[in-house]
């Protein structure tokens, strides 16, 4: 399976209304939670606005899961505060509960019963109409694949068809934001990949995206913004690349080429910070690869290399992580 | 709310296992149970030894009950040797001097030889009753005055108490009459309807712990419905278990068995009750339990030995004195005599009102507390 599962939340105007009516849907601010001595989160704050797609990643055990259940309203702070969409937010309110689609980690299903039922179930609890529901529970099958096994009970599905299950039941009623806690757990690369896909879909048709993972990955490839979190506390926030540029690396460029030489118009440009010079290869330091990748191939091709091979290094987040923390991602 | 405790119901009858120990079982059981005590069925009892004019009196007030076929047996070994076959029931030994000894106030022991089945065991009791109302006036004879014993039972058994009359009337038909309440069947559905109802309760328990391990109950702390709610609902859905399996064997009994249950709105009132009962038992068990498996086997130990205890195993007017007390610590018992008294005296709901009442506490406190080990274990 390589497409995405799903293009999603129809064209009800008023879900959309709901949706761009406020630019930030979900608001975090100082949350706070103890489990006795034990500080599981501490003075976490971030928001996520319409569309965008927010990463908490961290290791395990790093307050992923508690601050995501404080937000989903399942679990009561000890401190700060939760707004969803411009109301506060916590454990007893069903206005923010509505708005919010809570995927866990674990198959939060139950697998005796089909998916149809499963989901009629959940419907219920959202209090979603007869009809209403009727039409959403067909919807959501067709989106996530399920239509033509919709009877079979969810214990004879395989791993990947549960996983679209349990993220269609967040998407029932059509929330602006949804929470996916580690979505991907325990998921074969193809599925996780239409996974991936999927979200960014949904991100595209405005849907808030809370999405926690320790795998650095994900978070790379889908969040517009992420948290680092580890210990309970919030390390770093940002952009991937205003992340790496806490580390202060460069970006790395190499260019394979015949007849390596100094290139005075490499290290002219503005964007190059240094050029190393090795048998066959030239390094060249840049602040964005990405950005600077044409202008250094141009420029190497008019000085005359023969250009066999670029290979780009970035900074990733694993850098970052070791960086702030002192220790690796999957320590 | 609903949704939570339909869900409950419909996973009960989704596994086929159930299927069999939730329907077809506790109707085997009564089956098995009625055909034993059932119509027609009368145990016999043996009496061995005893050739005088008392021993005549009580063969013939053992013969008036109407409750057993009375056989004149050789002696002691052949009565032994026909109970141990099975061929009696029990076999009531008199000794050659119960004669002297009931003339002369010396006491007496009549061995009573009885088979270990549940039949035997009511037969017992039953010559139990009749020989202590043959002894009575025999008693009163030795105060009697003077003359000879005869005389002196026979102004005994004349004797009246000024001032006190007892007359007998009886109104309407009587308990159970044209129905196959008033034999085995009824008792049976009786105590299988509470043996089951509560052992169902219990090991359905599993289901709640289920429930929890899937992270379904999480989840559904995410949605709109408040705590409360879905905590209710869970108890609605232990309470539909218990009623589920209740209503089944009631209906069922009465349809295949023909057995009646007395006024309609005090046994469906009873039912609820023990249903509560079994609901909050579940609630609880469910709740505190950290596996399905810690659940099954605590509750098929509690489903069987409360049961054993309460009398819905063994009748509780076999039981000593003081067990019928300790009996009356569960709820079995309670509910044991509320249905006696709605089938074997025409009781209504307003002479059930004390069981009720007591049952009603049982589940309250068991909501109470399974309702607290829920709500820690769901939001730990």
């Amino acid at each position: 399976m390589g497409s995405p599962i799903w293009v999603l939340l129809g064209t009800d105007p008023a879900h959309q209304t709901a949706i761009v009516s406020t630019d930030e849907i979900l608001k975090c601010r100082n949350l706070r939670k103890t489990f006795g001595d034990l500080v599981a989160v501490d003075d976490v704050s971030f928001t996520i606005t319409a569309g965008e797609t927010y990463g908490l990643l961290g290791p395990n055990g790093a307050g992923k899961t508690t601050t995501i259940s404080m937000i989903a309203g399942i679990l009561a702070r000890d401190g700060g505060d939760v707004s969803v969409c411009d109301r506060p937010h916590g454990t007893s309110s069903a206005w923010g509960k509505r708005r919010i689609g809570y995927v866990p980690q674990d198959l939060a299903l139950y697998p005796d019963l089909s998916a149809r039922e499963n989901l009629r179930f959940f419907a219920r609890l959202y209090a979603l109409g007869r009809a209403e529901a009727r039409t959403r529970i067909e919807e959501v099958l067709e989106v996530v694949g399920l239509t033509d096994r919709a009877k079979d009970p969810v214990k004879d599905y395989s791993g990947g068809m549960k996983r679209r299950l349990n993220i269609g039941v967040g998407l029932l009623h059509r929330p602006p934001l949804l929470i996916l806690d580690e979505p991907t757990a325990g998921v074969d690369p193809q599925s996780r990949n239409a996974i991936l896909e999927s979200v960014a879909a949904l991100t595209g048709e405005g849907v808030a995206v809370l999405y926690t993972t320790h795998y650095m990955e994900e978070a790379e490839r889908l969040c517009d913004r992420i948290g680092i979190i580890d210990l309970g506390r919030i390390r770093a926030e940002g952009a991937r690349r205003e992340l790496v540029a806490l580390v202060g690396e460069l970006d790395r460029i190499t260019l394979t080429a015949d007849g390596t030489r100094p290139v005075p118009e490499l290290e002219a440009l503005p964007e190059v910070r240094e050029v190393g010079v090795q048998e066959g290869r030239l390094d060249v330091m840049v602040a964005d690869a990405r950005s600077a990748l044409p202008r250094v191939l141009a420029a190497a091709t008019e000085a005359g290399l023969v250009v066999r091979a670029v290979e780009v290094h970035e900074p990733n987040l694993e850098s970052v992580f070791l960086h702030l923390t002192g220790k690796a991602l999957r320590d | 709310m609903i949704a939570i405790a339909w869900v409950n119901l419909v996973r009960l009858f989704r596994a086929r296992a159930n299927i069999f120990f939730v329907i077809v079982f506790p109707m085997v059981l009564i089956m098995v149970l009625g055909l034993s005590f059932g119509s027609g069925f009368v145990p016999k009892l043996g009496v061995a030894g005893g050739a005088g004019a008392r021993a005549g009196e009580l063969v013939a007030a053992l013969e008036r009950t109407g409750r057993m076929e009375v056989v004149r047996v050789g002696d002691d070994a052949e009565a032994r040797e026909l109970v141990e076959r099975g061929r009696l029931a029990a076999a009531l030994i008199v000794p050659e001097g119960y004669e002297g000894a009931m003339s002369g106030r010396s006491r007496v022991a009549l061995p009573l030889l009885s088979r270990n089945e549940p039949s035997s065991l009511q037969l017992g009791a039953a010559v139990r009753s009749v020989v202590q109302q043959v002894a009575m006036p025999a008693r009163a004879a030795a105060y009697a005055g003077d003359g000879s014993f005869d005389q002196r039972l026979a102004r005994a058994q004349a004797v009246q108490v000024p001032g006190v009359t007892v007359s007998y009337a009886t109104i309407g038909a009587r308990a159970g009459s044209g129905s196959r309440t008033d034999d085995g069947f009824v008792a049976a559905a009786s105590t299988q309807l509470l043996l089951f109802t509560f052992l169902t309760s219990l090991t359905g328990a599993t289901a709640l712990i289920e429930t929890r391990r899937y992270g379904v109950s999480r989840r559904m702390y995410a949605t709109p419905m408040p705590g409360g709610r879905i905590l209710l609902g869970e108890a609605a859905g232990r309470v539909a278990v218990a009623l589920a399996q209740g209503l089944i064997i009631m209906l069922g009994s009465a349809l295949i068995f023909g057995v009646r249950w007395g006024d309609p709105l005090g046994a469906a009132a009873l039912l609820l009750a023990f249903s509560l009962v079994g609901g909050g038992a579940g609630m609880l068990l469910g709740a505190a339990m950290r596996t399905e498996q810690q659940a099954l086997s605590l509750g098929l130990l509690l489903g069987l030995g409360l049961g054993a205890i309460g009398g819905a195993m063994v009748p509780l007017d076999l039981l000593p004195a003081t067990m019928r007390q300790v009996a009356h610590l569960t709820p079995h018992a309670w509910a044991m005599d509320g249905f006696a008294e709605l089938l074997g005296r025409n009781g209504t709901i307003a002479t059930i009102l004390p069981q009720l009442g007591v049952l009603a506490g049982y589940a309250a406190a068991l909501f109470a507390l399974g309702t607290w080990r829920l709500r820690a274990a769901l939001t730990r």
